[in-house]
Parts: C-alpha cells; structure tokens; sequence
C-alpha cells in the first residue's frame, strides 16, 4: 500500500486541491481497519475496510492509466450501487477523469445519447443487461470508446466485442501498471485542481434530453463542508465512523453522492449497499442505519406497509398498534408544532409509546438506530412526515437541485417547519426573485455549466450570475422556504388564474392507494386529472373487497376503484378552493414506465410525453 | 456490530447456537441451575419445577429422562435432519448394552464379560452400535419412508431372536443379566477411581448416589446436545437436510446419498448404543425384551410430540414423553386422596375412579388387565398415543412447533409477519 504522495504538491501546480480521491486517501490512512463497504453477497454482508476500498482504488486508477486516461476524459458509469461504482467514481476522480453516472433503468436509446453527448473513454457496465444496452450502440457512433468494463461475467462469456474487459482483470492490470510505473496516479492526484470537472450528473430532464451539470473539486469540496459543517444539514452534530447509511437510490444522482459517496469520504462513514430497490426494506431491517435518506415516494410506501401490514393483525395487536399510532399522531402533530422539538406532554406520550409500540415499529421498519433522515428530491406528504416524527424518526424536508450540488435550503433540526423545505444554509447567496417567485442561489458549490450546452447553460444564470432553480418558492416567516412548484408547471386556466399542479398532485398522492397523479389544465375551463393507481395497496384493497381483477388496466377500471378514487378525489378536493379542484378524472391505463418514456428515471411524470401518450383520454374529458 | 442482531458479516456469525447476548447468558444460567438442582439450595430450589425435580426419588426419573435425550437426540438426527424413518432405534440401543454387559460386566460359565472398566465399554458400545448403524445403511439407500420404517422394524425382532440364539450374552430366562455398576476405575482395581452408584462424600459434600449419576448423565447429556446441534449446521448437517428435503435431488446437487446416508445411521446409532448402555447400567438388569418395539415407539412419540428435527424439540419430547407417566400417576393418587378425604371434587373424582369391585368410573387403580374399567397404569400409553394422534393432526411441528408460534407472535410485534 502506498499512502505517500510520491511527488509533493507545489504551489504552480495548484495541486494538493481535496478532491474526493485525496479525502478517501486520508481516511484509509486514518482509519485503516475501520469498514468503509458492506456488500451483501451470498447472505452474508462483506465488509471492505478502509485499507482494501483505498487499495482496490489505487488498483482501479492505475488501470484507469493504464487504460491511457487522461485528465478531462469521461469515465461513465451504468449500475445498479455497489462497491465498484464508488471504487470506480473515486478512482477516476483520482486520476482527474470525470465520472459519469447512468441510471440502471436508462435505456438502450438513452444510453446512446449519454455516451455520445458526454463521449465517455470508458464505460462501466454492470452485467449482461447493462452491456447489452452499450453493445447496441452503432460502434461508430462511439469512436472514442475503448473499453466496457464489466463485473457479473454471467452471460458474457460467449460476446467477442474486443471492448469488454472484466473487472477482475482490469484490477489487475491496474496492479501490474502500479508494480511497473508507480506514482503515477499519485501524481495525478497532485496535480489535481479545483476547477477540475470530477463528475457529469445528468439532470433528469422532464423536458427535452438530459443535460450534464459539470460540478468541479471545488463545487463538490464546498459542498461538503457547508453540508457537514457546524451548522451543516444536522445542525451541530456531524457524522463520524460510527455512522452507517444504506445506499439504495441511483449513485448517479446527486441526492444519492451526497449522502452516499461524499458522506463516505467527508465523515467516514460506512456505506452499506443494499442487494436491490426491491430488498430496501429487509436491508434496512439489517443494518439499522443511523443515518438515512430516501425520497417522498420511499417514505411513502414505507408508510403505507405499515398501515397496511398494521390492518392485517390479530385483534390484540390491531388494538395495540391502533392505540400506538393514535399516540404518535398527537406526538407528531405536538413535535411538528414545536420545530421537531419534544413539548412535555409529546415527551410524556413518547415514555408511553416508546417501550408499548414505536421502539419494536421503528426496529421493524429498520430506522430504530437512525438519528437522522432526510426528505427531498421531490415533495413529501405533511400527513406521512408527521408520522415518522411521530414514532420518533427524524424525517427533515430539504431542498436542492444537482446545479447548485444541492446546496440551497435544509429544515435543522429543532428549528423545521412542515410544508417548506426549510431556511437557506447560513451565508450562501439566496434569493427569491421578487417578480416571477423564482428561487435563486449563488455560492460555490453552483455548477459550471451543462456539459457542451453553452447556450443552455447561459439561458440556467440571470445576467448578475445567480444560477436559476426553476422552482417557485414563497417565503414563510419570512425564515422558511416553501415550494410552490416548477416554473414550467404552472397552470394559467382559460379563468385566467394561477394553479400549481403539484400541489393537488401530492395531495393526491397521500393516499395509498394513487401513485401517480397528473393534473391539467392549462388554457382550460377547469382542472383535470390523470390518475394512476398503486397496484400493490388498490390490489390489497380488492381482495378483501372481493373484487376479482385480472391485469392493472383492468383493476384500475373497476367501477368500484374508481369510487375509492373519487373519495380520494373529493377529499382532495375539500383542501383546495373551488377554482383549484378537481372537476373530473381519468385512470391512466397502464403502469407507468422509465423504458416506456413516461417516466425520468427518477420516477417523475414526463408531462409533454404523458400529453402525447394519452391525449385522447384528456381530450374526453374536456368535450 | 453491536445492537444489529440481523446483520452478518460471516457465516460463522450467522450460524451461531446462541446468537444474542441474552441467549447465551440465558444458557449459561440455565446450566448452572441443572446442576445445582438435586441439591437442596436455598434459592434454586425455590424454582417451581426445579424444586421437586431435584427430589431425590423424582431425580431417578430425571436420570432416566437424561438417558432418553441422548437416546432421542441420536433419532432426531437420522429421523429429524436425515429423513430416514427408523423404527429400530432400540435395536441399536440393545447393541450397545450387550457390548457393555459383555465388556464391563462380569464373566461366568456360562456368560460372557470381561469386567473392562467404563472408558471402554461406554465408548465400545457406541462404536458397536454404529458399526450395527453401518451394516444396515445400504438397506436404506435401497428402500424409503414406509418400507424402510418396516424393514428397520425387522431388526427389532432379530434382536430379540439373537438374544435367545446367545444366552451367553443375554442372560438366561426372563430378568436378563446383571450390568456392571456405574463407576470409573483405570483398569480391574478392587476400588473405583470414582463410584457413581453409592452414596458418598465429595469434597465436602455429601451426595447420594442419585445426584452423582445426575451430574454425570448431564455432562454427557450437554456433550451430546452441544454436538447433535452442531452436526445439525455444518456441511454433514446441510447433507442430511438436502437428503431428507429429496434424496434424488440431494444426490444431483452433488450430496453423495450412499456416504450420507450411513453416516446418518452411524451417528445415529452412536448415540442410541450409548444410551442404551447407560439406559442397562442404571436399571442394573434388564430382560431382553425391554428392547422391543414398545421402546422404538417410544422415541418416535418422543420426536412427534416435541418436534422432530431439532435438538430443542428432541429436548421438550423427551421432557413430556419420559415425565408424563409419573405425573399422571401423582395426578390419579391426589384423585384418589380426595375421594378418600371427600370434599369439592370427591363427587368429581369417584365417578372418574374405580378403586374396586363395584364402584363405577373409568379408570380402574386395582386393575392391571385392559379393558373397562381402564387400568390407571395403561393410562400413560393411552395418552400419548392420543398425543401422538393430536399432534399429528394439529401441530405437525410438536412441542417445538407451538413455540415458534408463540416466539413469532412476539418476533412479529407490533405486526403479524
């Protein structure tokens, strides 16, 4: 292992800037014993100390130059999270490569697109699935390529493409380029500078194609420290060693770096990464992280297994249960009142709740040990947020945007307030454009533009340099930031009158049973919506109304669904003025679908491609 | 890491016999409790059970329960974590008490023994034992489920025909022949190294010959337990679930069903040869027919009832199997008490009991023959057969499966899965 530089940083060369790389390097020599990665493999959870990540990361940069990377070039990334995505990340970062990350659900199409705008050198592709999706790329189109990397050799060992190399056998070549030259990517670490690109997230684009947010050493450094400084995201209290996450959402997104890759590297914590999406549950159950973040349609679903698995007990539990979670509505609704804080009466409830209810619930749904969690990427639900708080998980709504390394606002702890997304981080440029309610941010964590889209990234910068959010906020409290909606959602009614879809959107979304909801009307005389049920919950429901049902499309237009979906409508409705409800809705008739183009791979509705796709059936309500 | 009972970073972890805290200073008390229990100690034998358990004339019943354990925990392995139907477990228990007798008892004209001390005929009757195991394995291999129960059954009934081919080994007539005491010399000496059939000093204690044989029966009783259920979670132990799961299938993973399947028996066997040496030594003399097919029913009562294929069930089996018989009868005596003193339930009780000619009721103390009135002393083999019937039909997992019910319950809190 060789943890020394082995050519100093001089001040001409700027380097010796932190990067990523260079603080993973600081905590294998830190902390070398101490696990970094917990990979479950074969049942059993593998841990990587800091010693092995460090040295497997040493091993992947030397392969990177062995490769013949050079600094600037793109490194992409197509995988479900696992060791080698942080392994690679870092390692590309280290030889000042930048990472590109793909979703695993990003298809053969939209892989062509990413590799061809961000003309990657490499390109890691997790098994067969994933190689197949770059294989089916027109090999021209990709000049530039010149290895597949892969780690699942399953099914692969039939292909022939020249390109593809097995992760195993990079890491060695890796090894022997180290044996035979090295320093190499000790030099290229030193060398290092802060306005060196390190990554390309590539923004979901519910409009037009993904664009690739450059975000340098610099973005990223200010970033970390603002999250985890003093009066970072958690107030006072910074993680450390003892804190563990699960790493779940895609790593290509920002939300998921932050609290995976960068906490890794800034705190040292231990990532452990979880099997699939669909084990979250049981893996949370097993590592009982102390540190959480999940987005609203995580804690959603989390909330609806338990009301669900709550309704499906013996009559003695059901009683129990039913008198815990009356308690933890009363002591979440007292908490939230009081900024997340304990009042004496939550704290004489919870002595109650804790022992009886809420410490075997919180150790069922895995989040007994965790002291902190996060909310964001979209908005959550006031009903399901207050429940957590309620049973005693710290759920905090944050905001930001992969343009500003989300660095914007955070509700601290003791101090939130439900609905908004919390007061802007101390000392950072924030503003809220008093004409058109834009929020705006300036500080150095705000990107360097999109990846080859200069005009684009002029039209993301108001003429005095303030990035561009898009969203609409309002103040509240004048300390608290709420978030109306996206610019472009806005609805203008034929009425003349200003509606934020999202609103009743989410509103809708409360209830168990819709997982998607689409409302329109723009240019119209009322409001509309597209419903999408939760087949899960809506077919639960059926059973135990003894309603047959064959396929979703057939479920969802049972006349009896779509009665509970017109209680839900209505309820909706009763919270919103009479301008802004419901008049009639449709139920979309099939699942929707990141392969079929009607989701960004984040799960949000794309809206132009939704008009497109089922525009007779908006059509049919308005004539 | 500490406080996350569900996350394994090694097999070894996940594997474990005792993998909380709790578990395991709950095992450590619970043995420290065994074996303090026959000695009259102020707190310990405060303990609801524990307190006429440790009795002194109860205590010959808990040794013989002892016995039964090991006996039972060798059929759980073959029956339990192999699969294999054995209805001749006493057969290879009379094996080994035949090797004893014939090792550690004492010769004469015309019977033979060579008076060998206890670290040679315990041990040889398990060897033998499992020898007998070995030889009768290819049968299995050859035949399954109900045919193999019955062809195991054969040699129940060959064992009781060699016993009267050899009475130099079986003794002659009825009561069998004496088996040596249960002492430990080093080699023919006059007096034992130590004498487990005497009362005597230890130490400075005192202790009968009951509490001596006790603790002796509890360490091997612990050794046998801590290494059925360590068979049970290693590669061997996997093997034999893999078999029980599906030979065929066992066999096209690339389990070996012939090697498995005798090591099964012969582990098997072990166990039933050493228990049936100790289950001799502690009657003293036994007719050859105590290893009868009475005996092997008994076992399977035992697995049935207490939850066949693990060590706990095994455990709780033999606790009811070998107990219930003795609380019956204290059961039917305070009846008849009551009846004698009247009272509440004298009415009750008389029309429960018969004590005589004339007297109505459904069981019969007097009587021994079958019939109506019922003989008290049939009671117990009419109880468990019932048992056996009930749990069969309701609770297929025994004894051991109503406590998982009762530990899920809890696992599940505050949900039902």
């Amino acid at each position: 292992m060789s943890l020394t530089v082995a050519d100093p940083p001089t001040a001409e060369t700027g380097g010796g800037t932190p990067t990523v790389a260079s603080r993973a390097r600081e905590w294998a020599g830190r902390a070398p014993r101490q696990v970094a990665l917990r990979e479950k493999d074969f049942g059993i959870w593998q841990e990587y100390t800091w010693e092995r990540t460090w040295d497997l990361i040493m091993d992947a940069a030397n392969g990177l130059l062995a490769l013949g990377v050079e600094p600037g070039q793109r490194v992409s990334i197509q995988s479900e999270d696992r060791p080698e995505w942080v392994i690679l990340d870092l390692a590309t970062v280290a030889v000042r490569g930048i990472t590109v990350g793909l979703y695993p659900t990003n298809p053969a199409a939209e892989v062509e697109y990413l590799l061809t705008d961000s003309t990657a050198t490499i390109h890691f592709a997790e098994d067969q699935e994933q190689v197949d999706r770059a294989l089916e790329v027109d090999p021209a189109r990709l000049p530039g390529l010149r290895r597949i990397l892969y780690t699942e050799p399953r099914g692969l060992s039939s292909y022939d493409d020249p390109r593809l190399l097995y992760w195993e056998d990079f890491l060695e070549m890796g090894r022997s380029y180290r044996r035979d030259s090295p320093g190499g990517v000790e030099r290229r670490m030193a060398e290092a500078l802060p306005d060196d690109v390190m990554t390309l997230v590539y923004t979901s684009g519910t409009t037009g194609p993904p664009k690739g947010a450059m975000l340098t050493n610099a973005n990223v450094d200010y970033a970390m420290t603002i999250i985890n400084g003093d009066t970072g995201l958690r107030g006072a209290q910074i993680p450390g060693p003892g804190d563990l996450t699960l790493t779940y959402l895609p790593l290509c997104h920002v939300a998921e770096r932050i609290f995976s890759t960068w906490h890794l590297v800034g705190c040292g914590i231990c990532l452990n990464f979880a099997e699939s999406i669909d084990t979250v549950q049981s893996n949370l159950r097993e590592i009982q992280p102390t540190l959480f973040f999940a987005v609203p349609r995580i804690w959603e679903k989390m909330h609806a297994s338990v009301m669900i698995k709550g309704g499906d007990v013996t009559l003695f539990k059901k009683i129990w249960l039913g008198f815990g979670l009356r308690l933890a509505r009363v002591i979440g609704r007292e908490k939230v009142a009081n900024g997340g804080n304990h009042t004496p009466k939550s704290w004489l409830l919870n002595l109650v709740g804790y022992p009886l209810v809420f410490r075997a619930l919180k150790e069922r749904i895995g989040l007994r040990r965790c002291w902190h969690a996060g909310s964001g990427a979209a908005p959550i639900a006031p009903e399901v947020l207050e429940f957590f708080i309620g049973i005693g998980v710290p759920v905090y709504e944050m905001y930001g945007m992969t343009e500003n390394s989300a660095v914007a606002t955070v509700n601290y702890p003791g101090r939130m307030k439900l609905g908004t997304v919390g007061e802007p981080y101390p000392d950072i440029g924030f503003r809220i454009d008093e004409e058109t309610g834009e929020i705006q941010t300036k500080h150095p964590a705000v990107f360097l533009g999109y990846w080859n889209k200069p005009e684009q990234t002029a039209e993301t910068f108001t003429d005095d340099g303030w990035l561009k959010t898009g969203d609409v906020g309002e103040w509240v409290d004048g300390t608290h930031v709420r978030i109306v909606d996206r610019i472009k959602h806005i609805i203008i009614t034929s009425g003349g009158k200003n509606i934020s879809p999202s609103e009743i959107e989410n509103t809708l979304k409360t209830s168990p049973y819709v997982k998607e909801a689409m409302v329109i009307g723009d240019g119209r005389k009322f409001l509309a919506a597209l419903i999408g049920i939760e087949l899960d919950t809506v077919g639960d429901w059926a059973l135990r109304q003894n309603i047959p049902y064959t396929t979703y499309r057939d479920l969802s237009e049972k006349p009896e669904v779509l009665e509970l979906i017109q209680k839900v409508v209505n309820e909706t409705n009763e919270k919103f003025a009479r301008v802004e409800s419901i008049r009639k809705f449709k139920m979309i008739p099939k699942e929707l679908d990141h392969e079929d183009g009607e989701l960004t791979a984040t799960q949000k509705i794309k809206r132009s491609a939704m008009e497109d796709m089922f525009g007779d059936l908006v059509e049919s309500m308005y004539s | 890491m500490r406080g996350r009972p569900k996350l394994f970073t090694s097999y070894v972890a996940e594997s474990q016999l005792f993998p909380t805290r709790i578990q395991k200073v709950l095992v450590v008390v619970g043995i420290i409790v065994l074996v303090l229990m026959p000695f009259d100690l102020p707190v310990i034998s405060q303990i609801p059970i524990v307190r006429f358990l440790g009795d002194n004339i109860w205590l010959r019943l808990v040794n013989r329960m002892l016995i039964f354990t090991i006996a039972a925990l060798g059929l759980n392995i073959l029956s339990g974590l192999a699969g294999q139907v054995s209805l001749g477990h006493a057969f290879f228990m009379g094996s080994g008490a035949y090797t004893a007798v014939m090792l550690g008892g004492k010769g004469s004209a015309n019977l033979w023994g060579w008076g060998l001390p206890i670290w040679i005929w315990l041990p040889a009757s398990g060897v033998v034992a499992a020898l007998v195991g070995i030889a009768v394995a290819p049968a299995a291999v050859r035949v399954r489920g109900l045919y193999l129960g019955i062809a195991t059954l054969g040699l129940v009934f060959i064992g009781l025909h060699l016993s009267r081919v050899f009475p130099e080994i079986a003794g002659p007539g009825a009561l069998g022949r004496k088996w040596p005491r249960m002492q430990f010399r080093l080699w023919k000496e006059e007096d034992p190294l130590v004498d487990f059939s005497r009362d005597g000093d230890w130490f400075w204690f005192e202790v009968s010959k009951n509490q001596k044989t006790y603790l002796l029966l509890l360490a091997l009783t612990v050794v046998a337990a801590v290494v059925a259920a360590n068979i049970a979670r290693t590669r061997t132990g996997r093997a034999f679930s893999a078999i029980r799961e599906r030979d065929v299938a066992a066999e096209i993973m690339g389990v070996p069903e012939f090697r498995y399947k005798t090591m099964a028996f012969a582990i098997s066997s072990f166990y039933a040869g050493v228990a049936g040496a100790l289950l001799a030594v502690l009657a003293g003399q036994v007719p050859p027919e105590s290893w009868g097919l009475l005996l092997s029913i008994q076992f399977i009562a035992i697995l049935l009832i207490g939850g066949i294929g693990r060590v706990s069930g095994a455990l709780m089996g033999t606790f009811f199997v070998v107990l219930s018989p003795r609380f019956i009868e204290e059961v039917i005596d305070w009846m008849k008490e009551q009846v004698d003193a009247g009272g509440i339930f004298s009415g009750v009780f008389d029309t429960l009991i018969s004590t005589g000619d004339g007297d109505g009721g459904l069981l019969a103390i007097s009587e021994t023959a079958l019939g109506y009135p019922l003989p008290a002393s049939a009671l117990d083999e009419l109880v468990y057969g019932l048992l056996i019937v009930v749990f069969l039909l309701f609770e297929p997992l025994g004894l051991y499966g109503i406590w998982m019910k009762v530990r899920n319950y809890w696992k599940g809190w505050p949900f039902s899965y």
